[in-house]
């Protein structure tokens, strides 16, 4: 047994309770007496007890040679950090529901009045397919029916509606419970006559009703209304139609496909019953994409995550259509990482606590291989002297290290930058996530890879040009709030001026040439290359020509070639990869995030029990794949065994199969019972995993149930 | 089941193709006989004896020469080659035709005999097909009987009959494929009959014998997985021995318990340095539980008692315990249908101990305990054990659990034993779970977590040994009167104390005393009177019968 003996026997007893209080200290009398009496007076140190509680759940690094201080440090810088990010993720998250929110409760509040007599007026709700952020609009919608629409909302989730008596009894549970949250008790069995009702008779919610006359409207909001049983939802609608006259029902309906789809499985009088409007949520993608610029992307954003990681997530969302919550965790937990497991990261805001470095610190900075990149390039300037008073002056190092981490935000919103500009583009449809992964990773460089932009801008028809310039100078006065991007015009007055100046020759040149009824274009324009066709003594000879450009087309290509050298010169940045002690602030490890929020637990199962030496390191069982070692767990052998039999399994067979291995025969072999019992063990552990299963098709026979790899 | 058959026939191999194809060949070379001499006969629905005869005759006429030239070619299937010999001898009986002339007519009429199977529709012909094994082994029996037998067939006969009669149970038997090979063997062995020689048999049984060695038991090494599969659920190779465990003295619990408790295992080292490195990261995990994810452990291996040392890792770094409590969940004890209940009302208990959760469903409950949580300033670690075992697989339980999960307050940590666990979860709960999941395999074994014994008999088919076992004595004690499980306790509690009292003094089965149980029940308020003690004795003495 793994643990030691002694705690084992002493909490026998409790393990087979099937919930009770750990409590180590034994007497459990003593300690929960005093909780009730001294509460209030605990509150007050409570927060600093959480404080320290806290405090120690990061662990000093470099095998416990990191100060504690150190340590703090980078727990305060990831709290610090992810409170600002999760406060921005979630005022984007109420933002986006907020449209959604309006138009429903403002559609409701007024669905009295234009409803057809006898129809339940009803919202429908187009969600999508992500049900696990349903949860959220649901409950936002409730709130803010209650509050502002004075209704009493009651939600239901497939779940809960086994039949139409549990559905009703929820209903009026939901509904009268949520009246009488003071405290008093809720009776709702019986009317003011003292009459019983039953707890799913609507009577019981309309005499309540008329005890609390200040709420009008009653909403039941069928969450994931797909997954009810039709038949089910119908008969609940028309139940409910008949009560309209005394209860005023509404309805919401969360829809994941479409109306028509929906309508298509009711009854046609059940539909002719409602009266509805159709509102859409923003999808998920969208969210998705503002998210990754508020809290990926955006300018104050301290940390950065590299294309192999962030490109995963998004990999997960589009595929796994994972929730919004998904996304925003696996954000927290790659936040997590890095300041938990990274000891340079309590350098992370520009180098500000590089005070805080230990000469431990400063050796694991000189090793980095960035850093070294840095002094070979250094060398091969001829700047030798500078590279050796880094490995030799610590001051040095760390003058040059705070430098280089200020340079980070200089290469951000330069990279933001560019990217905006090239977005401007109308050629440009990819995804601004992908091009930000790209570009953070491989860099900006238009004569590199972006040649198809740049070709595009030379061929552009002066219409479009002009549209370009103009939309880059607008771009340029305006920035990006969603990327914290501020204006950057004030910044470069030579390239707005420089930009204004194209932008009106392009005008002038195009309205001239319209006077003279001649269209400009440039060198570069598609109709540029005429192709000839003479007939000579009866033979076509094909001839191309450089259609003559007037004087006009030759200054407008004058300034394209303008704007062209201007962009390439401006649009040019570094991969964050090629920065020197990157590795402070860039996190792009796919390992523990793949681990940890899509785990494979066949394949660890299998594999554990294929090769169980992987992870005992035991001596003993260090054999080939094929090989059935008397050594191994029992366990181990038998699923060995197990690979090889067909569908079903007769148990003598694999009995006497692995008491051929483990039995007497060999060499310290175990006597029968004692391989019994282990036998019995390991088996008993193969159905508790599913692997087997009983089989009556003969005797002492089972069935397999699992294949390996499948 | 007809149709079935057919799917496999057509994937089956050419040579069977080719035989069905000569039945058809055969079916019309039949009509066409018939039509010619007696039309009436074939009305008749069953086809008479004679027709019967005369088909087998013109059918097996015509390949004859046809043999001739398969044998040095060897290009024909053997089937072919098998059946000729057997025309050559019926030639003697004679129609009064040429085989060539035959030949010619047969291959005319063969074409247009496909089409027409076509176009009238598949099924039929293809209902013939099948039984027609059947058949043929009927018309061999009777061709046997009008043609008179010769000694030298009789053996031969009889394979025909047992296939008649085999064959019969064949199209009740379920395995497809069985029903194929016994119908080839059908096919085979009516042409048997006019065989002089064994040995197109002994060929065909030869070619039979490649097909199986296909279907070895042990298939091919390095499979991909999906190929091992479709290998080892190939439909009829399910063959196991029959031995059984009959021989073997099966395990009982004292046997077993004794036992282990001898047995060392000699892997302990090595599980507790495994279990070491765990250990290292219980910090890890205090940390993503204090930021708000759950911890979820899965692998190979018990991992109750790490659950256990993570237990006590959390509760000496916490500060103070009466903010911070710990709850054990034994997700795999079985006996109690109403755990749900128990559990939540310890969590309750551990917040406030005075709290009672409020009565009703488990929505009820759960939105009871988060108001109270919510009403304190606590946090509550939730420490479950087998998350995935089978009490907490009813519908329902993983979503209060999600629910549970899910609170601020609550830090929850689970293992998980099963290799598809996450199937128990759909996107919404996983998503309320907020999982963060770890490799833990312990190759710890699981000691409370199953019964092992009562487990493997029931695997096996056997009766488990203990009536009932636990849960049974749970559900006949549930079943009872409050006062009438007092008086049980009080009963058994005195039984034990004479028990101990007189181990040492004498071996017989200790008394206690009518009265001095009565006297207590009574203090106890369990009964009032002597009347209703020994009305709740009876029904003690009735259901402990039951246990």
């Amino acid at each position: 047994m793994a643990s030691p003996e002694g705690v084992e026997e002493g909490y026998d007893e409790k393990q087979h309770q099937a919930a009770y209080i750990f409590d180590p200290s034994g007497d459990t009398d003593e300690t929960t007496r005093p909780v009730k009496r001294r509460r209030v007076s605990k509150r007050l140190d409570t927060s600093e007890a959480h404080n320290t509680k806290r405090a120690s759940s990061f662990q000093c690094l470099l095998q416990g040679a990191e100060s504690e201080q150190a340590m703090k440090l980078r727990q305060e810088i990831f709290e610090k950090l992810w409170s600002v990010i999760d406060s921005r993720i979630h005022s984007i998250l109420r933002e986006t529901n907020q449209s959604t929110l309006q138009e429903v409760t403002s559609f409701l509040q007024n669905a009295p009045d234009h409803t057809p007599k006898g129809k339940i007026p009803s919202a429908f709700i187009i969600t999508g397919p992500n049900i696990a952020s349903q949860d959220l609009l649901f409950e936002q919608l409730s709130e803010t029916l209650q509050h502002e629409a004075k209704a009493q909302v009651a939600r239901l989730r497939s779940g809960d509606a086994s039949n139409l008596r549990a559905v009703l009894r929820k209903i009026i549970h939901d509904i009268i419970s949520k009246d009488s949250t003071d405290g008093e008790d809720l009776d709702l069995t019986t009317s003011k006559d003292g009459r019983k009702f039953l707890n799913y008779d609507l009577e019981a919610l309309h005499t309540h009703l008329k005890l609390t006359p200040r709420r009008n409207l009653v909403i039941i909001a069928f969450q994931d209304s797909e997954a009810f049983d039709s038949g089910l939802l119908s008969d609940l609608i028309s139940l409910l139609s008949s009560w309209l006259d005394r209860i005023p029902f509404a309805f919401l309906f969360g829809v994941a496909t479409s109306v028509e789809l929906f309508e298509a499985r009711l009854l046609k009088s059940t539909c002719q019953i409602l009266y509805g409007d159709q509102f859409d949520v923003e999808q998920t993608a969208s969210i998705i994409d503002k998210i990754f610029k508020t809290a990926v992307a955006h300018s104050e954003i301290p940390l950065s995550f590299g294309p192999n990681l962030i490109g995963s997530f998004l990999e997960r969302q589009r595929e796994q259509v994972a929730s919004i919550h998904d996304f925003i965790r696996s954000l927290k937990y790659a936040y997590m990482c890095h300041f938990y497991a990274n000891p340079l990261s309590l350098l992370v805001p520009d180098g500000l606590n590089s005070g805080a470095l230990q000469p431990e610190h400063i050796e694991i900075l000189r090793c980095l291989p960035s850093f070294r990149r840095a002094v070979e390039t250094a060398v091969e300037n001829n700047s030798t002297i500078q590279a050796k008073q880094l490995f030799e002056d610590d001051s040095k190092l760390i003058g040059y290290l705070v430098d280089c981490l200020r340079e980070r935000r200089q290469w951000i919103i330069k990279l933001l930058r560019i990217l905006k500009i090239f977005t401007a583009s109308k050629a440009v449809t990819a995804d601004f996530a992908d091009l930000y992964m790209d570009a953070s990773y491989n860099g900006f460089d238009l004569s590199g890879q972006y040649d198809q932009f740049f070709d595009s801008i030379k061929r552009m028809e002066p219409c479009d040009s002009e549209g370009y310039v103009s939309q880059v100078l607008d771009t340029m006065q305006q920035g990006d709030r969603s990327l914290g991007l501020d204006p950057w015009a004030a910044e470069a007055p030579e390239t707005v001026a420089l930009l204004s100046d194209i932008l009106a020759g392009i005008k002038q040149l195009r309205s001239d040439a319209e006077d003279q009824g001649h269209v400009l274009r440039s060198k570069y324009s598609g109709q540029s290359k005429i192709l000839r066709t003479t007939v000579v003594a009866q033979k076509v000879q094909l001839s191309q020509d450089t259609a003559a450009l007037t004087d006009h087309d030759k200054s407008y290509t004058d300034l394209i070639h303008r704007f062209l050298e201007h962009l390439e010169t401006t649009m040019r940045v570094e991969g964050a990869y090629d920065m020197p002690f990157n590795e402070v602030w860039l996190y792009d490890s796919k390992t523990p995030y793949k681990e940890v929020f899509i785990p494979r637990p066949r394949n660890v199962l299998e594999r554990a029990l294929s090769r169980p030496h992987d992870y005992l390191g035991c001596s003993c069982c260090k054999t080939s794949e094929d090989q059935i070692a008397p050594t191994l767990p029992t366990t181990a052998i038998l699923y060995r065994l197990y690979l090889e039999t067909g569908s079903l399994i007769n148990a003598a067979d694999i009995w006497s199969a692995y008491y051929a291995v483990v039995g007497e025969d060999n060499e310290d072999g175990l006597d029968e019972r004692t391989a019994l019992i282990l036998f019995y063990r390991s088996m008993a552990e193969m159905k508790a995993m599913g692997f087997i299963k009983q089989s009556r098709k003969k005797a002492d026979h089972m069935a397999k149930v699992a294949w390996k790899g499948l | 089941m007809v149709r079935a058959k057919r799917q496999q026939q057509d994937i089956a191999e050419t040579s069977l193709r080719s035989s069905s194809r000569k039945r058809d060949r055969e079916e019309i070379d039949e009509t066409e006989e018939t039509e010619e001499s007696t039309p009436s006969k074939r009305r008749s629905g069953r086809p008479g004896a004679s027709t019967r005869l005369n088909n087998s005759h013109s059918e097996y006429d015509f390949p004859s020469d046809d043999d001739k030239q398969a044998k040095p070619t060897g290009q024909e299937t053997p089937r072919k080659r098998g059946r000729p010999p057997g025309n050559t001898t019926h030639n003697g009986i004679g129609v009064a035709s040429t085989p060539r002339g035959r030949k010619g007519k047969g291959i005319t009429v063969v074409t247009p005999s496909r089409t027409r199977g076509i176009v009238n529709g598949e099924t039929p012909r293809r209902l013939r097909n099948d039984r027609s094994a059947r058949k043929k082994s009927a018309r061999a029996l009777i061709e046997k009987v009008i043609a008179g037998i010769s000694s030298d067939e009789e053996a031969d006969e009889d394979i025909a009959r047992e296939i008649y009669e085999s064959s019969e149970e064949d199209e009740v038997g379920e395995d497809a494929t069985d029903g194929h090979h016994g119908k080839e063997d059908t096919e085979e062995i009516p042409d048997e009959p006019a065989t002089p020689s064994r040995k197109p048999r002994g060929r065909t049984k030869g070619k039979k014998g490649t097909r199986t060695h296909k279907k070895s038991p042990t298939p091919p090494r390095d499979l991909p997985p999906h190929e091992l599969y479709f290998a080892q659920n190939r439909p009829g190779t399910a063959k196991t021995s029959n031995n059984t465990l009959a021989s073997l003295k099966l395990l009982t619990h004292e046997e077993y318990f004794s036992l282990l408790r001898d047995y060392k295992d000699p892997h302990e080292v090595d599980i507790e340095f495994l279990d070491s490195i765990h250990v290292q990261s219980f910090p890890q995990w205090a940390f993503e539980l204090s930021q708000g994810f759950s911890v979820c452990l899965y692998g190979y291996g018990s991992k109750r008692a790490l659950l256990h040392k993570f237990a006590k890792h959390v509760y000496d770094t916490i500060s103070d315990h009466n903010t911070h409590r710990i709850v054990i969940i034994n997700g795999y004890v079985r006996a109690n249908m109403s755990s749900l209940r128990d559990i939540l009302s310890v969590i309750v208990g551990a917040i406030d101990p005075k709290h009672k959760l409020a009565a009703g469903g488990p929505s009820v409950m759960i939105e009871n305990l988060k108001s109270l949580l919510s009403a304190h300033d606590i946090t509550i670690t939730v420490v479950l054990n087998s998350i995935d075992a089978a009490p907490l697989r009813r519908p329902g339980f993983q979503s209060i659990l999600a629910h549970l999960a899910a609170h601020s307050q609550i830090q929850f940590v689970c293992s998980a034993d099963t290799p598809d666990f996450t199937l128990l979860w759909d996107s919404s709960l996983r998503s309320s779970f907020s999982f963060v999941f770890h490799d833990c395999t312990t190759f710890s074994p699981f000691t409370t977590e199953l019964e092992v014994v009562d487990d493997v008999h029931e695997l096996l088919g056997r009766k488990a040994r203990r009536v009932g076992g636990k849960e049974g004595v749970a559900y006949v004690l549930r079943s009872l009167t409050e006062n009438a499980r007092n008086l049980y306790r009080l009963l058994v509690g005195e039984v034990l104390v004479a028990m101990d009292d007189e181990a040492d003094s004498s071996g017989e089965n200790p008394g206690v005393e009518y009265r001095m149980i009565y006297n207590k029940a009574v203090e106890e308020f369990i009964c009032s009177s002597e009347m209703a003690f020994r009305t709740l004795l009876k029904e003690w003495a009735f259901s402990s019968r039951k246990l």
